[in-house]
């Protein structure tokens, strides 16, 4: 398990603040890792199943990733700029 | 070279014009997103913004690049913070040699941005407070 820091944007942001802590397995299933940031606050579900995972600012497209504590990670909820 | 900013300054259209305009380029299409009141029967008071600024500036050097590869030149600025009514919430503006490429890649630049660029805004209705999407 690693623990690692994931940056929170907007209403993710509004609801716990900007950033988490949480332990993964390493390699993790992005659904997971979402999952774990869903159990801290179940009203974000809704929010987290629309969201996308970002690594080192790059979108993560597959499912499964590897992560180190030096990784910038960050939960990408629905954008609305424009 | 485009210009792209994701900022709190003011967006000031003839300065964002000013940097557009190159005798190479016979056209320049722009677009301006402005702040609405009435969306239906929901009234907005103002619009917050917000963004993960390093990767959004990233971003939009995607969407940038291959029209500058094509030979366009791409600006955009995109405003942070409170915004009231009226006020200028993004630029794009895209020259390119002629019309037909200005509009074209103009309206995929704005397009994608609304899509791929981690911005978000938090509108103020006179009945509720919501974030965008």
């Amino acid at each position: 398990m690693t623990e690692v820091t994931i940056k929170l944007f907007a209403f993710l942001q509004d609801r716990l603040g900007p950033t988490v802590q949480i332990e993964v397995p390493t390699p993790v299933k992005v659904a997971v890792l979402f999952d774990k940031v869903s159990q801290l606050d179940p009203q974000l579900s809704a929010t987290l199943a629309n969201s996308r995972l970002a690594v080192n600012q790059e979108f993560v497209d597959s499912d499964e990733v590897s992560l180190t504590a030096s990784d910038e990670i960050a939960i990408i909820p629905p954008v609305s700029g424009g | 070279m485009y210009y792209l900013r994701i900022s709190d300054t003011p967006i000031d259209v003839n300065e964002m014009y000013q940097k557009l305009v190159d005798p190479q380029y016979g056209g320049i299409d722009m677009f301006v997103g402005t702040i609405r009141q009435w969306t239906g029967n929901v009234e907005t008071t103002k619009i917050e913004y917000s963004a993960y600024q390093p990767m959004a500036e990233k971003q939009l050097e995607k969407i940038a690049a291959p029209i500058e590869a094509q030979g366009g030149r791409v600006v955009v600025a995109h405003r942070t913070g409170s915004l009231a009514l009226t006020d200028i919430a993004v630029f794009v503006g895209v020259a390119a040699p002629h019309r037909a490429e200005a509009f074209k890649w103009c309206r995929f630049v704005i397009d994608t941005l609304k899509h791929e660029v981690p911005i978000w805004k938090k509108e103020y209705d006179t009945d509720k407070v919501r974030w965008g999407n």
